[in-house]
Formats: C-alpha cells, sequence, structure tokens
C-alpha cells in the first residue's frame, strides 16, 4: 500500500508546458485531475482564487482579492512583499461557464495584455490552456531581457530575489 | 526563401537579440547570440516555474472541491 505522508491531494502531478507562440503569446498548458466546472469554480470565485493563484512557495501576501466574474466586471489583486505592495487589476471581456474566460491586465507600462483561458474536458480531466497575448511585440520581446511589462517584471525581480538563495546567475 | 525574405527572418532575430550580425564586404555573417537565447530560456523557465508552483496549489483546491461534491452526493449530475 502507497501511504502518502505529504498530501494525498495531489497524486499525480502533470506537466506544466511553457510555449512562446509567436512574439506577442506566451501559451501555458497544464492538466488538471478534474472535470471542467470543478476547475472554473477554482478560477472564478475570489475565495478559491486567492488560494491558490499566489503561491506559498513565493513568500507573497496576498492582501486582498476582489473579483467580479462576468463580462465588463473588474478584478483586483493586492500583494504585500515586505515592504511594498503591489496590485493587479483588469476587466473580464468573456465569461463562458466551465469553458472559457477572457480577461484584460490593466497593470502594466505597455498597455493592456489580454489572457484567455480555456477549460476543456475529456474523460473527467481538464485541459487548461492559459494564453497571454501582450500589446506589443516590443511588451513581450523585452520581457526576455531587461524591461518586462511592469507586472511581470516586479515578479521578476521577486522571483529573482527568493530565488538567490537556491541559484545563482 | 527569397533573399528579402531571409533578410526580414535574420532581422527580426537580430531584433531579438538571438543572433547578431557582421558585414564584412558583401558577407554577411551570423552569429547565434547564446546570450540571448540563454536569457530567452531562462525567462521561460521562470514562467514555467511559476505557473507550476501555481497549478500544484490548484490542484489542492479542486481535489477538495471534488472531495465535497462527492459527499454532498452529487446533488447536480449534469
Amino acid at each position: 500500500m502507497d501511504v502518502r505522508r505529504q498530501s494525498e491531494a495531489t497524486p499525480t502531478t502533470n506537466r506544466t508546458v511553457v510555449e512562446r507562440k509567436s512574439e506577442r503569446e506566451v501559451v501555458v498548458t497544464r492538466t488538471v485531475n478534474a472535470p471542467a466546472h470543478v476547475v472554473f469554480e477554482a478560477w472564478t470565485k475570489a475565495e478559491l482564487f486567492r488560494r491558490w493563484w499566489t503561491p506559498k512557495s513565493y513568500g507573497l501576501t496576498l492582501l486582498s482579492c476582489d473579483m467580479d466574474v462576468r463580462v465588463g466586471g473588474q478584478y483586483r489583486l493586492v500583494f504585500r512583499h515586505e515592504d511594498s505592495s503591489m496590485e493587479f487589476f483588469g476587466t473580464y471581456l468573456e465569461v463562458i461557464p466551465h469553458s472559457r474566460l477572457v480577461w484584460t491586465n490593466e497593470e502594466g507600462d505597455y498597455g493592456q495584455t489580454v489572457t484567455t483561458v480555456t477549460f476543456d474536458e475529456n474523460a473527467g480531466k481538464t485541459l487548461l490552456v492559459v494564453h497571454d497575448r501582450y500589446p506589443s511585440k516590443e511588451a513581450l520581446d523585452s520581457g526576455s531581457t531587461d524591461a518586462m511589462p511592469e507586472a511581470l517584471r516586479q515578479l521578476d525581480e521577486l522571483l529573482a530575489s527568493l530565488g538567490s538563495s537556491t541559484e545563482k546567475t | 526563401m527569397t533573399l528579402t525574405g531571409m533578410k526580414k527572418h535574420v532581422g527580426v532575430l537580430e531584433q531579438a537579440g538571438l543572433v547578431s550580425t557582421e558585414k564584412v564586404g558583401r558577407v554577411r555573417t551570423c552569429k547565434l547570440g547564446l546570450r540571448g537565447l540563454e536569457e530567452e530560456a531562462a525567462w521561460i523557465e521562470r514562467y514555467r516555474q511559476l505557473w507550476a508552483a501555481r497549478f500544484d496549489e490548484l490542484d489542492i483546491v479542486v481535489e477538495e472541491l471534488k472531495r465535497k461534491e462527492k459527499s454532498n452526493g452529487r446533488k447536480k449530475t449534469k
């Protein structure tokens, strides 16, 4: 018998794949072992969403998470990291229950990034495809060097500072 | 591929910092900008790590929802 001490909640870990589709697009795919309506719930209820969107291992505190999940509705996430706080906010453009979510990310310097998430259920599992479309080629191009969109850059700095104890570049 | 097409292609790569080119006389030599590629790979990898960590937490939330749904005796079967 297989006894798991750590967490029985994650029997198998599915692979997360990131692909740069074009100069303006990045796509993340991952299968989740649950039907689409369950996964969709975790993406659209603030009290659930806030539990996973900011991974515990990243040492960020999510101060508030407001989500008005309907077309034209707004979301706003406020984080604290050490002394500073940062906000991520935008508007939902499409909300199709159990199937598709589209929202804007309006906090960046370069204009809006649009995120599209599709929930594709097959045999009780859901394939998630998260598609980020940056406002310009420059916004994403610069992401591979120094000047990413504000939100990502902040995140990147954060990751770098958190990761510096384990790896040096 | 036409020469114009090639030039355009190399121009895009150069702009993205993935190659560097040098023109000597009539010949333009391209070099792989390794640094650009490494930075790109590192950037993608950081992106991936964030999402992988997120999804691991999502798994926990989702498992909990599934258990709840089961114990509620599947009130809705659709």
